[in-house]
Parts: C-alpha cells; sequence; structure tokens
C-alpha cells in the first residue's frame, strides 16, 4: 500500500466522539490525519495546507458542508472530497459534486468502506489510465481482454457475472470489501438485501477459484465482508 | 394529457354554458315577438274593421235614399268602386280575381241584386249564405276560390235585404308575412351573434381554469415548487388561482416541515449507529475467530439492519404523506429485471426455488433507480424468505396501455387468510416471518410514489401474485408508435 503511506488528509467532522474513531482508525491506516470541527477552522486549514483528500460530513455546526465544498472550489481547492452524509436522500448538489470527482458515503457506514473509497478517489486523482490487461494475485491470473481466470495451469470456468466479481476482488486484493460495496460495483445497484445473495455468489465463486491442491484466496471476514489474500 | 379534452368542443364547459344560453335566449325573444304579432295583428284587423264599419254606413244610406231606377246600380257601383280606392295602403295585383274589395247587395229573398267587383259575384252570395254573416259584426269570410279570405260587413236595408262591403284580408297577412319575415331574419342574426359572444367569452375565461388546472396537474408528487398563473383581473378565476396558490404554499410548507424532520431523525440516528458501528468494527480487528468475535459480527449485523429498517420506515412514511423524493432517470425494467435474477438466482437455487423471466423487449420507465432496486430487492428477498423449497418464482413484464407490466407469480402457499386484504399496510407480516413487516409497505409505497398500482391476489391454482403497473416513459411510449409506423409499411 505504498501510494498512501505518505497520504494527507483532512476530517472535518463535528461530532467528537466519531471525529475521534476516524481520527484513528485513518491513522491506523496509514494516513496523516488533520481534523476540523466546523466550516471555518476547515477553510483556514485546507487553504492553508496542501492535502490529499478532504473528507467532509454535512451537518456543520456553522454552515452546510456543501456550502463549504463549494467555497473551498471557488478559492482554487481542487482535492477531492468525500463527502459524510447522515441524511436520508444524497440530494442533486452532492449528486453533482460526484460526477466531478468526488464521492459520497451515508451514514452509518463500514470502516472498510470508507477506506476503499479514500483508496478509489486518490487513485482515480493520481494515474488516470494505463488500464492493466493482465491481473496477477498469486498463482491467479485474470486476462481482461479473453475474459479468462487461470489458477496455475489450469483454466477456471466462471460465468461472465463471476468474472467480474473476481475481477474487482483482485483489483481490491488484501484490502477488505463489503458487500453493499460489491453490490454497488459488481451490480450498480446501492441496495442492501435482507438476504444472503451476495455471500451465496462469494461461496460459488470460492468453489470455483479455491481448489483443491491451492491456497484458499477468498477469506470471510464475518460481519465487515471478504478479502482477496495477496500474501 | 389534455390534448384529448381539446378535441370534441362539444363536451366543453364553454360549448354548454353558450348552448343552453343561446337557447334561453331565443326561446326568449320567441314568446315576446308571439305577442307583438299577436297586438299588431289584432290592431290591424280594428282598424279595417273600422273603416269597413263606416263605408258600409255611407253605402247602407247611399242605397237607402237613391231611388230604387235603372241608374241606382250605377251610383251605388261608383260609390263602392270610390269607396274601395280609399283603402289603406292598398297594394296593386296584376291577379284582378283578387281585388281587395267587393260589395254586394241582396234582394229580401237573399238572391244577388247588385254586385262591384272582380268575377262572379253568386260564389260570395254562397259563401255569405253558407257562414250566415250577422249584420254589423265584422267577420271572416272563406269564399270558394279565392285563397285568402275576406273581412266581411253587412247592414240591413229597409226594403228587407242587406248590403255587404268585403276587404281581402290580403294586404294584412302582407304586412304580418313581412313582420314575420324581418323578424326571423333579425332574431337568427341576434341570435347566432350572442351565441358567438357567449361562446368566446366563457371559453376565454374557462380557458383560464383550464390552463390553472394543466398547471396544477403538472405540480405533483416531487415538484411542489411550481405555482398556476394567475392573471391581474380580480374575478372568481383569480381567485381561484390565489387560493390554489396559497393551498400549495401550506402543502408545500408542511411537505417541507416532514422532510425536516425526517432529515433530523435520520441524522439523530444515525450518527449514534455510525459511532457504534465504527467501535465495534475496531474491536473486531483485534479478535478474529474467537467466541468473542460472534457476537460482535452479530451486533453489527443487527446495526446495519436495522439502519436499512429506519430508511425504509422513513421512505414509507414520506411515501404515506405523497412525499417521496424522487431523482427520475430512464431505466429499461428488461435489463434491472436481468440483472437482478442473476443477483439472486444462486440464492434461490441453494434454496431449491427456481425463477423463471418471460420478458421480450426493452420496457423503459422513469423512476429513482435507486427506490426501484430497492423495491424489487424488497420482492426478491421476500420470494426467497417465504417460499418453500421446489417452488417456481415466475417473473414476467409486458407493456400494456402505456404502462409497463410487472407480475411476480409463485405457486407456493400463497398470502394467508390474515393479511390478505391489507398486505401493504405497514407492520403486516405472515405468520412466522421474521422481518418487520416493512418490505410490502414499502414496495408499494414505490409504486405509488411513481404513481403506478400494486395489487397482490393468490391465484387460483395456488401460489401468490403481485401485479406491479408503472407508466412507461413517454419515449418508450414514441419509439413503441415508431415501431407500429414501421410495421404498417
Amino acid at each position: 500500500m505504498l501510494y498512501h503511506s505518505r497520504m494527507r488528509l483532512l476530517l472535518v467532522e463535528d461530532e467528537v466522539e466519531i471525529q475521534g474513531f476516524l481520527k484513528r482508525s485513518l491513522s491506523e491506516a496509514g494516513y496523516q490525519v488533520d481534523t476540523a470541527g466546523d466550516g471555518r477552522s476547515a477553510e483556514r486549514l485546507a487553504t492553508e495546507n496542501q492535502y490529499d483528500v478532504l473528507i467532509v460530513d454535512l451537518g456543520l455546526p456553522d454552515q452546510d458542508g456543501i456550502t463549504l465544498i463549494l467555497r473551498l472550489r471557488q478559492l482554487g481547492v481542487t482535492v477531492p472530497v468525500l463527502i459524510l452524509s447522515a441524511r436520508r436522500s444524497v440530494d442533486d448538489r452532492v449528486r453533482g459534486l460526484e460526477q466531478g470527482g468526488d464521492d459520497y458515503l451515508t451514514k452509518p457506514f463500514a470502516l472498510a468502506e470508507l477506506l476503499a473509497r479514500l483508496r478509489n478517489l486518490l487513485k482515480r486523482n493520481s494515474s488516470a489510465g494505463s488500464e492493466a490487461t493482465r491481473l496477477r494475485v498469486l498463482d491467479l491470473e485474470l486476462d481482461l481482454l479473453r475474459r479468462e481466470a487461470t489458477r496455475g495451469e489450469e483454466i477456471l470456468s466462471l460465468t461472465p457475472q463471476e468474472f467480474v466479481l473476481l475481477e474487482y476482488l483482485c483489483r481490491n486484493a488484501g484490502r477488505v470489501v463489503t458487500r453493499s460495496m460489491i453490490l454497488d460495483q459488481v451490480w450498480g445497484m446501492r441496495i442492501q438485501p435482507d438476504t444472503n445473495v451476495v455471500d451465496v455468489h462469494i461461496y460459488r465463486l470460492r468453489g470455483k477459484v479455491d481448489i483443491d491442491g491451492h491456497r484458499p484466496l477468498i477469506r470471510t471476514l464475518r460481519g465487515v465482508g471478504y478479502v482477496l489474500r495477496d500474501r | 394529457m389534455f390534448s384529448e379534452t381539446d378535441k370534441p368542443k362539444m363536451r366543453s364547459a364553454a360549448w354548454r354554458v353558450s348552448l343552453w344560453g343561446t337557447l334561453a335566449f331565443a326561446f326568449g325573444t320567441m314568446i315576446v315577438f308571439v305577442f307583438l304579432h299577436q297586438f299588431v295583428s289584432s290592431d290591424i284587423q280594428r282598424r279595417s274593421d273600422a273603416w269597413l264599419s263606416g263605408e258600409v254606413e255611407v253605402l247602407g244610406d247611399v242605397a237607402e235614399r237613391t231611388p230604387k231606377d235603372a241608374l241606382y246600380g250605377r251610383v251605388v257601383k261608383e260609390v263602392a268602386e270610390l269607396a274601395s280606392k280609399e283603402v289603406p295602403d292598398k297594394q296593386k295585383t296584376p291577379d284582378a280575381l283578387n281585388n281587395s274589395v267587393f260589395f254586394l247587395q241582396t234582394e229580401p229573398s237573399g238572391s244577388l241584386a247588385l254586385w262591384v267587383g272582380e268575377g262572379d259575384g253568386s260564389v260570395y252570395v254562397d259563401a255569405i249564405k253558407a257562414k250566415n254573416v250577422s249584420p254589423d259584426i265584422p267577420s271572416d269570410l272563406h269564399v270558394k276560390g279565392r285563397p285568402i279570405p275576406f273581412r266581411v260587413v253587412s247592414d240591413r236595408l229597409d226594403n228587407g235585404g242587406a248590403i255587404y262591403l268585403g276587404l281581402s284580408e290580403r294586404d294584412e297577412l302582407r304586412v304580418l308575412r313581412n313582420l314575420r319575415f324581418r323578424f326571423v331574419l333579425l332574431w337568427l342574426l341576434i341570435v347566432s351573434f350572442g351565441a358567438a359572444i357567449v361562446f368566446y367569452t366563457t371559453r376565454r375565461m374557462l380557458g383560464h381554469v383550464r390552463k390553472i388546472t394543466e398547471a396544477a396537474s403538472l405540480i405533483g408528487e416531487s415538484d411542489l415548487s411550481s405555482r398556476v398563473p394567475t392573471t391581474r383581473r380580480r374575478d372568481e378565476v383569480a381567485q381561484l388561482a390565489f387560493t390554489l396558490n396559497r393551498m400549495l404554499d401550506r402543502i408545500e410548507s408542511s411537505v417541507h416541515q416532514l422532510h425536516t424532520i425526517t432529515d433530523s431523525l435520520a441524522h439523530d440516528l444515525r450518527s449514534p449507529l455510525t459511532a457504534v458501528r465504527a467501535k465495534l468494527e475496531m474491536s473486531l480487528t483485534g479478535s478474529v475467530g474467537s467466541e468473542e468475535s460472534d457476537s460482535i459480527v452479530s451486533a453489527i449485523e443487527e446495526i446495519d439492519r436495522l439502519t436499512e429498517f429506519l430508511n425504509k420506515s422513513l421512505d414509507v412514511a414520506e411515501a404515506k404523506a405523497d412525499a417521496l423524493r424522487l431523482e427520475r432517470v430512464e431505466i429499461d425494467l428488461d435489463e434491472t429485471l436481468r440483472v437482478m435474477i442473476d443477483l439472486y438466482e444462486p440464492s434461490m437455487a441453494e434454496k431449491g426455488l427456481r425463477i423463471k423471466l418471460c420478458s421480450a423487449e426493452r420496457t423503459g420507465i422513469s423512476a429513482d433507480a435507486a427506490l426501484v432496486h430497492r423495491m424489487i430487492a424488497n420482492l426478491f428477498d421476500n420470494e426467497l424468505k417465504h417460499l418453500p423449497a421446489s417452488s417456481t418464482v415466475t417473473i414476467s413484464l409486458r407493456s400494456q396501455d402505456a404502462m409497463a407490466l410487472l407480475i411476480i407469480e409463485d405457486d407456493g402457499p400463497g398470502f394467508g387468510p390474515e393479511i390478505c386484504s391489507h398486505i401493504f399496510e405497514s407492520r403486516v407480516k405472515g405468520r412466522g416471518s421474521n422481518g418487520r413487516g416493512l418490505g410490502m409497505a414499502f414496495v408499494e409505497a414505490v409504486v405509488r410514489a411513481h404513481n403506478g398500482n400494486i395489487e397482490a391476489t393468490n391465484r387460483p391454482e395456488g401460489g401468490a401474485r403481485i401485479t406491479i403497473a408503472l407508466p412507461q416513459s413517454t419515449s418508450q411510449q414514441e419509439s413503441l408508435e415508431l415501431h407500429e409506423v414501421a410495421l404498417d409499411k
């Protein structure tokens, strides 16, 4: 995880408790974290320092989070923003920002998801383009052009959907992906089924990928999600 | 939407108002005219009667005084002819037969003594005999061979005979005919002119009402910010627009209030949930695999369920108040269903359920994608949770009357009798269901928010059937029409 070892981010969140544990877990994940509890200090910090990403909660005591973001954009601060919202529906303005390369997350969220979205934002920002045509995780190899997966010498017979799911896991190898992330990224739906639909897909995929004689790659982290082992 | 009511003007209120108004006006003027006509005709008759009575007196006098010799006939004849020239407003006609005046004198025996007039006098005598004309009272006389009746006045002579003076009613009838003709002409003109004016004024006025209706119907589910058009005049229509706008203000403010309440409720519940979930997650990273972690995991899962329940409750509450916020985009239901079935098929297979899709073509709707996805997920979750093994779920999608018809059927036990009638109410759930009973209420809320219909029934051959109709998007309808045109060619 080289690319965020020296990453610096500004966390704008007014609720002390959430700010506290977010700072802790972000620091643990290797980020350098500054915090602000209101819009004014956030504006000062963001203009004085060079951040790689901002995490902004929409409900700030002195102003609306969107107003803060728009103000910062006016002041020439162009870093990507991850919006945290406790509102019910994401309003139009957030959608507009999202198109501009930012992202949003509704509370409550899984920490794994927060970290994954942060990584996505940073990746989008740093290296656009240069798409690989092959993915390799240990002895698992995916040919993205021929849509073919191999484990060592063996060709895995996957359905197109299973291939997309495995590709997503491979791209995030070594990191936790949650069920809602899988639903969002693989099926393109932000739904929260109260049945085990994603688990069954993973279970089937595992049956095809983790074949006898090879090291099991797909690990379940209960209550959190899944991770594809890369070590 | 309103182009249909535009076409048949016959059904519009403006048409009805002007039709009835015109009828009443035409009928009223007609009655007035009948009275007028009556008055004029009786007045004309009174005048001609007065003239007749005067003349017959003079003639009677002359007849009495003139000696009954050879000259008698000529004298009386000349006097009578002179009198006939005095007829008021006499019209000259080429038709000699219908000269306007006649004079005749009868013997005491009743036979013709003297005749001044056109044609043969004996037919007049016959008519007088048949009619039995009484002296001094003017009366109508119909003579054989003369189309127009005469007004006749008689006077008795001392010798027992009588004289008769007759005046054709031709001129009187002509005056009345002229009167009628002119009236009908003017009447038609006024009535049609009045009808046109009434029609155009009411149509103009009701046009404002129609504009208000159109605008009001567009102000709907999600958009409450527009207002109906107002005019500067201070009439009833302007009052209507004003009242409607005031009502919309109130509705908008209460919907806004509802949004504020649900938003702050969501916010106040979500922040602590976020904190709790994050804490649990962090404590989990240290202790994977231990027994302690199992309870932490189930706590996290419980929080996720609680969050989804919170979302659904608030959505259902907003939908019940017609205040669900929609982000409409073009969705192809066919494609959405295929993706959804792809997602659910393994879980269903795992439970021994089969799922079939009968859908042939693109079915576009304009809807909130996230809500529609969650709606279908809810329906599929329901089937997954409640169907016994080896059942089959059949999903069919087709277009019907500009609606996308989505039917979900199964051959399971169907809805229990205790929930069948109020399945879409919140917190109604079947026996043995472990959900919180919001699923179907949420589904109905989403359908309603999109102006659709939902129906849940038990199939006669066993199993449940849920029928959802959602309005198709206009572009879809247009493309279908184009398709049909192409087929016609």
